[in-house]
């Protein structure tokens, strides 16, 4: 017998994850916001004149994701950094030497996990949207809508990386704070940046995160210059890979 | 009596490492055999919590080596059913309960999930197993981990100052589970800057400071040689403690 696998350390990291209550709140509090955007937004448009298109209560609907990859890339962060902030990552080095694989079975049950809760949230976007709107002249958007479904499940898709990219932030920078704090500025500094571009901004627009996420994943349609929702969600993939590469190669370097 | 089990030998070869430029851990060599309990005696700052963390493969040597059973602990199979750790008591997450990261840390080196249970009863916390381990008291944590130290049932032991937050009862519950262990043949290495208790619990010392080897001696030895072990201890220590308060006048 070859000792543990990946699997028995991925089963460590679940039985982790569920075993601390502020996994449940981010799910919760994620959920709930992207829900509550959706009936705020479909509210909103309710007596807007002219009457709203089905595409703009759905991109709105779904704006709630730009506080749901905060919540989700939190979690992903306090997945390492709760352990270095209370010693715990000692117990669980202690148990399993193998450090890249402890890192890699965390970026699986945790970017399972956040793609669970970010399709659900997203979904409670859309539901709201739509709930808020019945009875009024505004055309219902419907899942059978192949443009409709894929904003929907892109935008989930999303979010499960921007917990990835917090895995990889947190191996990186291994304290809560400094680690939430670097995620935050990752999504936001660079949409400041692109705005100093001017009228190029959007050649390199479509490489930022939120720009991605508000006009080209969680949109029916994205807008010209911008990438296909898809590619975004794959580019977005790519930035976790790297993120946790390079927490990879430090967690190998450095004493626990 | 049977021949002790090399499997079970901690051996240390030129163990070195040094932080910003400071030497912790000095070319430490020392083998620990099984059968006894074998006390790592110390003044504050003299490398014994880095050379326990260097055997467990957590911190990494500027030089030599330290092998369990002739492997690094980063090679072994399943690692907590080799070695069982206790390094501080704060090596949890607050807000898990004593059982959850218990069932977490098992899980990782397939133990069954009915250990947990028998663990947390050997440890004395079966009541306390659902509580969050942030509302537990300093003895309860030391217990906590003691319990994740005998989740695999190893044949080799590490405690760093298992004492220490022990009440007189606790104390003497892990002196008596100490040398148990040992009795049933296992390898039990235990720190402590405490000479008084490791005299009643050890077997075997190995004493440093500032991160060499002082003395590799059993405590009868050294009893025999001088008054009392106390004075044994400071007079083996005196050329390398490095804090030390003065007499009030």
């Amino acid at each position: 017998m070859n000792g543990y696998g990946f699997q028995l350390v991925a089963r460590m990291e679940w039985i982790k994850l569920r075993s601390v209550r502020s996994t449940w709140w981010l799910a919760a509090v994620t959920v709930v916001a992207m829900g509550a955007t959706g009936v705020g937004v479909g509210v909103g448009y309710r007596s807007h004149t002219p009457v709203a298109t089905a595409a703009q209560i759905l991109n709105n609907s779904l704006s709630g994701a730009i506080l749901a990859q905060l919540l989700l890339g939190a979690l992903g962060v306090l997945m390492v950094t709760g352990e270095y902030g209370t010693g715990m990552i000692r117990s669980t080095f202690a148990a399993v030497p193998r450090r890249r694989t402890v890192l890699a079975a965390k970026a699986a049950v945790c970017g399972g996990a956040a793609l669970a809760v970010g399709l659900a949230g997203s979904l409670a976007g859309y539901l709201g949207g739509q709930l808020a709107i019945r009875g009024t002249a505004i055309p219902a958007a419907s899942l059978g809508d192949p443009a409709i479904l894929r904003a929907v499940l892109l935008t989930g898709g999303y979010l499960a990386t921007t917990a990835l990219i917090g895995v990889g932030i947190g191996a990186v920078v291994r304290h809560s704070g400094a680690a939430i704090g670097t995620l935050f500025g990752l999504m936001f500094v660079p949409m400041i940046v692109v705005g100093l571009f001017g009228e190029n901004g959007i050649v390199v627009g479509r490489f930022v995160p939120l720009l991605m996420l508000l006009n080209s994943v969680a949109v029916a349609s994205p807008i010209p210059g911008l990438f296909a929702g898809w590619i975004s969600v794959l580019l977005m993939c790519g930035y976790a890979a790297v993120a946790i590469v390079c927490g990879g190669i430090l967690l190998r370097l450095r004493d626990a | 009596m049977a021949l002790p089990n090399v499997d079970l030998v901690i051996e240390l070869r030129e163990l070195t490492k040094s932080y910003g430029g400071r030497a912790a851990v000095d070319g430490l060599s020392v083998r620990v055999q099984p059968g006894v309990v074998t006390g790592f005696l110390g003044p504050n700052g003299s490398g014994k919590s880095t050379t326990m963390r260097m055997i467990l493969g957590l911190d990494a040597p500027d030089h030599g080596q330290a092998l369990v059973g002739g492997v690094r602990y980063a090679d072994l199979d399943w690692p907590l059913k080799t070695v069982g750790a206790l390094l501080d008591a704060g090596a949890f997450h607050p807000g898990r309960s004593g059982q959850a990261h218990l069932t977490a840390l098992a899980a990782s080196n397939d133990i069954p999930r009915c250990r947990v249970e028998q663990v947390l009863r050997v440890v004395g916390l079966s009541d306390a197993a659902k509580r969050r381990a942030g509302t537990y008291s300093l003895g309860m944590r030391q217990r906590l981990g003691v319990a994740v130290a005998l989740l695999g049932d190893p044949g080799v032991l590490l405690l760093d100052e298992p004492v220490n937050g022990l009440d007189p009862e606790g104390i003497r519950w892990i002196r008596d589970l100490l040398r148990g262990l040992a009795a049933e043949g296992r390898t039990v290495f235990v720190s402590s800057h405490l000479i008084a208790e490791m005299a009643l619990t050890a077997d075997r010392l190995v004493v440093i400071g500032r991160g060499r080897l002082l003395a590799e001696t059993t405590v009868a030895e050294l009893a025999d040689r001088h008054d009392n072990l106390e004075d044994a201890f400071f007079r083996l220590t005196s050329q390398v403690t490095d804090y030390r308060g003065t007499e009030v006048s």
